[in-house]
């Protein structure tokens, strides 16, 4: 008895689950169902459990069928269909408990009773046999709810169902809901960001920290050349020449990055995709070369994004943020060497640190992204000129240097930062990536080969918190040998692989330290930020803005 | 919603060559294997009950299986009453090979 319907047709009914989400929260809707983004969380599973144990102990009785009716524009997959007493009923097994209302009796809660009602009424619809009531039976506390299917329920399907479709074609992401507890409840909190778009609201709003506060799993560098990554059962497996196989079971792995000639097996490749592993590679020289990676998000968000984008205010307005972001950041970080630095080294400083003050203060008045280009252009000027007193006395001279320098690297600490940069490039990539936003399409960087403007804009906040304090602390440190680190090849300069090795190691290092956000009031680690920074910065034009670009060191 | 993870140990008694298997293969991918039909896995809420509807998957109703979630103390008295190889830890986030 199974109701196949033409594809268009099956486009425009809307699912009797989407119809709870609904009655839960219609921006969990919109988020499932116009912008495509499911997070299972551990109640899904479980709910999946609960059923294949149903189907195990009962599989006479059990029948699940799949109905759709097109009078009403609706759809949906019953979880069992009895009959008692010459009635049809439909059942739906819910793990949690039931509702209780004042005299303590259990009750249907409204979501669950929106969606036995809409099953009762495509029952009907679908099937042209009326039916008086759907029951759901509530396993945590064994009880069962009976609720009659009347007239006024009828209409609250239709209703539901009209309301369904009318978001579906809007352009608006509904709000955050008013009652906080169906967000710490809710399995898309960490891409709703309920309480960050609270706060973007009112700024006395404190955030409970409700998102992951950091990725755990692992991101697997392989580095020597001749290593193959490959697929076994459910792990990946890396094989590099003379050394034992390394196996990782594959949902303890974030990303897979593969440097110089690493090779990766068809299978390897289908199995992360499958998983949601970045994969990413990074050419010997150390340049960012790209990433196989599927997911991408809906199209609604990218639109969202083109809209947003290619309106000139608006990127003036997130350049300049960012631009503040990276000029604060860059004088902080100056100002922090200042205070250890000796006498002479201070007085030095003290000169460019007001200069970059004063070039800070025309940011905000700056009226084309070609004005911010040029003061952009002041502050790395004057920040990478006073950037080598920060250097400590012990330092050899190899590894001193005197200014920027890239494409290729001429000396050993430019080298350094080029491969940095590098690497949160690539880190940055993955956040858009898994986000869901085009990466082609920024709002300051004009679009170049190779590099997505995207991702080179929101590489500026990352500059010196992860590359340049952390290539600064590992020089003074004395952590480089001037000549096993290093490949010199008349005036180019780069990491050998020893180097690199090193290099990877400080900087995941340094993504595992943790800040505390100075909006947002809570601490997280700088590998979960990227992702963060990315939602933060989806929200400007989502109506929720004002978090974005706001990390400034102390 | 805090993404808390903690670890489990899974144990398993399978009565079908191929069912066992099939069940060895899906713990390979979530977690490492201590002894014959041992697993410990460090699991977030989200991925205990994704394992246990994977593995409802496959078992039978003959089939045993255990998942024993094991508190930070729990875990911390390991190495005073076993070998000190038995329960050895890699922190890291990240491995370069």
């Amino acid at each position: 008895m199974v109701m196949m319907a033409d594809p268009i047709a099956r486009q425009d009914s809307v699912r009797v689950s989407a119809l709870h989400a609904l009655a839960y929260c219609p921006r969990l809707f919109y988020l499932e169902e116009v912008e495509e983004l499911y997070t299972q969380d551990a109640a899904v599973f479980a709910g999946r459990r609960l059923h294949v144990e149903l189907e195990q102990q009962e599989d006479a009785q059990w029948q699940d069928l799949y109905l759709e009716s097109e009078d009403l524009g609706l759809r949906g997959r019953l979880d069992a269909l009895r009959t008692r007493s010459g009635q049809l009923i439909p059942y739906e097994h819910k793990r949690g408990r039931a509702h209780r209302d004042e005299a303590n009796q259990p009750q249907a809660w409204d979501s669950d009773r929106l969606q036995i009602l809409a099953y009762a009424c495509l029952i009907e619809s679908a099937l042209g046999t009326p039916v008086a009531e759907g029951r759901i039976r509530y396993h945590a506390d064994n009880v069962v709810v009976h609720v009659p299917l009347t007239d006024a329920g009828r209409a609250e399907v239709r209703q539901a169902i009209a309301a369904a479709r009318a978001l579906r074609q809007s352009d608006l992401r509904p709000p955050v809901t008013v009652n906080e507890r169906l967000c710490a409840r809710c399995s898309l909190a960490p891409v709703c960001l309920p309480e960050e778009a609270r706060l973007a609201h009112d700024r006395e709003w404190e955030p409970v920290r409700l998102f992951p506060a950091d990725d755990d799993r692992q991101v697997v560098h392989v580095l020597e050349p001749g290593s193959r990554v490959g697929r076994t059962g459910e792990q990946l497996k890396v094989a590099r020449l003379n050394q034992p196989v390394e196996l990782f079971p594959i949902r303890q792995v974030a990303q897979v990055v593969l440097h110089s000639y690493a090779q990766i097996s068809t299978q390897a490749l289908h199995f992360c995709a499958d998983q949601g592993v970045g994969v990413h590679f990074i050419s010997g020289g150390g340049r960012y070369l790209g990433s196989f990676d599927t997911r991408q998000g809906s199209i609604q968000r990218r639109i969202r994004q083109y809209q947003a984008l290619t309106d000139g205010a608006v990127c003036l307005r997130l350049a300049q943020r960012l631009v503040m972001c990276r000029g604060q950041g860059q004088r902080k970080f100056l100002m922090r060497g200042q205070r250890s630095a000796s006498p002479a080294v201070q007085a030095a400083l003290k000169p460019t640190i007001a200069q970059m003050q004063a070039v800070l203060k025309q940011v905000d008045r700056a009226d084309s992204l070609a004005t911010l280009l040029g003061l952009e252009g002041k502050l790395a000027a004057l920040y990478f000129g006073a950037l080598p007193l920060l250097i400590g006395e012990k330092v050899p001279p190899e590894l001193r240097f005197d200014g920027r320098n890239r494409r290729p690297p001429k000396d050993r600490f430019n080298a350094l930062l080029s491969f940095g940069y590098a690497l949160v490039f690539k880190d940055v990539m993955n956040g858009i990536l898994t986000v869901g936003l085009e990466p082609a399409l920024g709002f300051y960087h004009q679009p170049r080969s190779q590099a997505a403007p995207l991702a080179l804009d929101l590489l500026e906040i990352f500059r010196v918190p992860l590359v340049d304090m952390t290539v600064m602390a590992s020089v003074n440190r004395g952590q480089w040998d001037v000549a096993a680190d290093f490949e010199v090849r008349g005036p180019q300069v780069w990491l050998s692989e020893v180097g690199r090795h090193k290099f990877v190691e400080l900087y995941e290092r340094r993504k595992e330290e943790t800040w505390k956000h100075p909006k947002l009031g809570y601490a997280l680690s700088y590998r979960r930020w990227f992702e963060l920074e990315v939602r933060l910065l989806e929200k400007e034009w989502m109506g929720e803005g004002g978090l974005f670009a706001q990390l400034v060191l102390r | 919603m805090a993404e808390l993870k903690h670890w489990y140990m899974v144990c398993y008694d399978i009565r079908d060559p191929k069912r066992w298997r099939k069940a060895y293969r899906l713990l390979e991918g979530y977690g490492e294997r201590l002894q014959y039909s041992i697993f410990r896995c460090w699991l977030s809420q989200r991925d205990r009950e994704r394992l246990r509807w994977e593995l409802e998957k496959v078992l039978a109703a003959e089939d045993s299986l255990l998942l024993v979630g094991m508190c930070d103390r729990c875990v911390q008295r390991i190495p005073s009453y076993n070998r000190p190889e038995s329960w050895q830890v890699r922190g890291d986030r990240f491995r370069i090979l």
